[in-house]
């Protein structure tokens, strides 16, 4: 197995993966429900009370990415999985010579540049409308105030969205290893699901648990700490895009983003020793 | 393996969230469902839910206002409307509807009265104090604590702390201070009002906002009161550019010496 050719079947396999997936009803009702939640947020925004205009579009398009990213990373890694072992096109596909872990990495490729198209058209569209509000305040509030530079760093809104996309790989990744040892459809996604909300709290339980002494049930908390990913990590929405004074240091983020790598490949491997052994 | 990396970007991650950094495990349990599983979604959601708490407030329902107030402040802490607004309508609209409750102003005896008042006032300080997790050094924040005893509880010295600490914060407004002077006189203070106002004159900037020229003002009227020697009273720096009022007190009054014989 030449790497060249290791690459190869990966891309072929991930370039196939999404086509398919951009083709689904479902990816294409889901995004355009995103962008047109996204595009209202201006309109919600008669309802706030507590932020400023720029503040609050921003947390509602991040809450939008957020859940409708998650819902699609889930549905469509597990459909994109599953449809391949239904209609028994995995059955050839493995016959050839494919190794199943380039079958799961070219699964898990697909499913990402589908999760990158998702991730990029939300982020456009709320730097977008941004942008618009923008300049529409600053219409309004012409020589009143004096700014040095924009009152959004647009920069940081792309470097969200990058971090929730290494998110959704991460739940990508997790989807792949459940469906390895699942049978249905519906299991995988539930599971995983639990899995997500899972990750977005075990930061609670670490903490809580960090000032006990030594013993088993720390390293209880201490394993599934391991186990299981702080998505909590990723939730750093706040302090981009509007926070000059705390912004995140870069180094932070490049941590972040090992985070997620590691994970990832990790799970990926975790599936492939799993699907290694599965009849098909 | 992911340890080394993931600590450092977690110290710097929740450092900047306060709502991940509750001492209280209750607190912490509540806050990290919320931020979990909400996400961004958790400001409109308070949005709305804050509605719903204006419809029970006009229905003078305390035991739901109350509910409402701590879901809202749980569900989204970061705007400091929702706390300072809470606490208003617990600290000042509650003691009211209970003492109708009772009987009204006139049956309700004052020492009862005083009583509601004092217990609502508490529960908006407890809802102020956890306000200040989230927002420390936030001068409305402590405004507000300084206004509740002023108006509600008629606790000048109890007041004038608070807008003392209000005024020492970053955000400060510059009326807090001034208003610290006043409650400071309004006990009888008036040395410990005038060595502050002193002081306030001296470090404020000379933007029509500082107000100077209502110090000045009222370092005169204690002057007067405090019967103060022509020749050791308050001489403002009159490079900074003297007031209006200032220019006219000089003019009255002949600049005394330096330096005492």
């Amino acid at each position: 197995m030449s790497p060249l050719d290791f690459c190869t079947r990966i891309r072929l396999i991930a370039g196939t993966t999404f086509l398919e997936a951009v083709r689904q009803k479902f990816f294409n009702s889901l995004l355009l429900i995103s962008i047109a939640l996204v595009g209202s947020s201006t309109f919600f925004q008669q309802f706030d009370f507590g932020a400023g205009e720029l503040k609050f579009i921003t947390d509602f398009g991040f809450g939008a990415l957020f859940f409708f990213g998650s819902i699609l990373s889930i549905t469509a890694t597990t459909q994109l999985f599953f449809n391949e072992i239904e209609n028994r096109t995995a059955l050839t596909m493995l016959a050839k010579p494919v190794y199943k872990l380039e079958f799961l990495a070219g699964k898990f490729l697909g499913a990402q540049l589908l999760m990158f198209c998702f991730t990029l058209v939300i982020t456009l569209v709320l730097s977008g409308i941004l942008y618009w509000r923008e300049s529409a305040l600053l219409d309004r509030l012409g020589d009143e105030v004096s700014l040095d530079g924009p009152l959004i760093r647009y920069g940081d809104v792309f470097l969200f969205g990058f971090l929730q996309w290494l998110k959704f790989g991460i739940l990508a990744a997790i989807t792949l290893f459940v469906a390895s040892f699942s049978n249905t459809n519906l299991y995988t996604i539930v599971v995983s699901f639990f899995v997500l909300v899972i990750c977005q709290l075990q930061y609670i339980a670490r903490d809580a648990y960090s000032g006990m002494e030594a013993g088993w049930e720390r390293l209880l908390v201490f394993g599934l700490g391991l186990i299981f990913p702080n998505f909590q990590l990723f939730n750093i929405g706040d302090q981009l895009v509007f926070d000059v004074e705390k912004a995140l240091p870069a180094s932070t983020v490049l941590q972040i983003t090992c985070y997620g790598l590691i994970y990832a490949v990790v799970f990926i491997l975790l599936a492939q020793v799993n699907f290694r052994r599965r009849e098909i | 393996m992911t340890r080394p990396i993931e600590a450092p970007a977690w110290e710097v991650v929740k450092a900047g969230q306060p709502e991940m950094n509750l001492g209280a495990i209750e607190g912490a349990l509540g806050q990290g469902l919320v931020v979990g599983m909400l996400g961004g979604f958790r400001a409109i959601l308070a949005d709305f839910l804050w509605i719903r708490t204006s419809t029970i407030w006009e229905r003078r329902d305390r035991v739901k206002l109350d509910a409402m107030i701590r879901l809202v402040t749980t569900l989204d802490p970061r705007p400091d409307f929702f706390w300072i607004n809470g606490s208003r309508m617990i600290a000042y609209d509650v003691p009211n509807w209970r003492i109708r409750e009772e009987g009204g102003y006139d049956k309700v005896p004052e020492l009862r009265q005083h009583a509601l008042d004092l217990e609502q006032a508490e529960q908006a300080f407890d809802l102020i104090d956890e306000a200040l997790e989230f927002h420390p050094g936030k001068a409305k924040l402590y405004l507000e604590k300084g206004q509740i005893y002023l108006n509600r509880l008629k606790d000048d010295a109890n007041a004038a702390n608070w807008f003392l600490k209000a005024s020492q914060q970053a955000d400060a407004p510059y009326f807090a201070a001034r208003i610290y002077a006043e409650l400071l006189r309004n006990q009888g203070k008036n040395e410990e009002a005038y060595v502050f106002l002193k002081e306030l004159h001296n470090s404020l900037p000379n933007v029509p906002f500082a107000q100077k020229g209502i110090i000045l003002e009222r370092i005169r009227e204690l002057e007067n009161t405090l019967k103060i020697p022509l020749w050791q009273r308050f001489e403002a720096d009159k490079s900074l550019g003297a007031s209006e009022s200032e220019s006219q007190f000089n003019a009255a009054v002949p600049a005394p010496h330096q330096h005492e014989h």
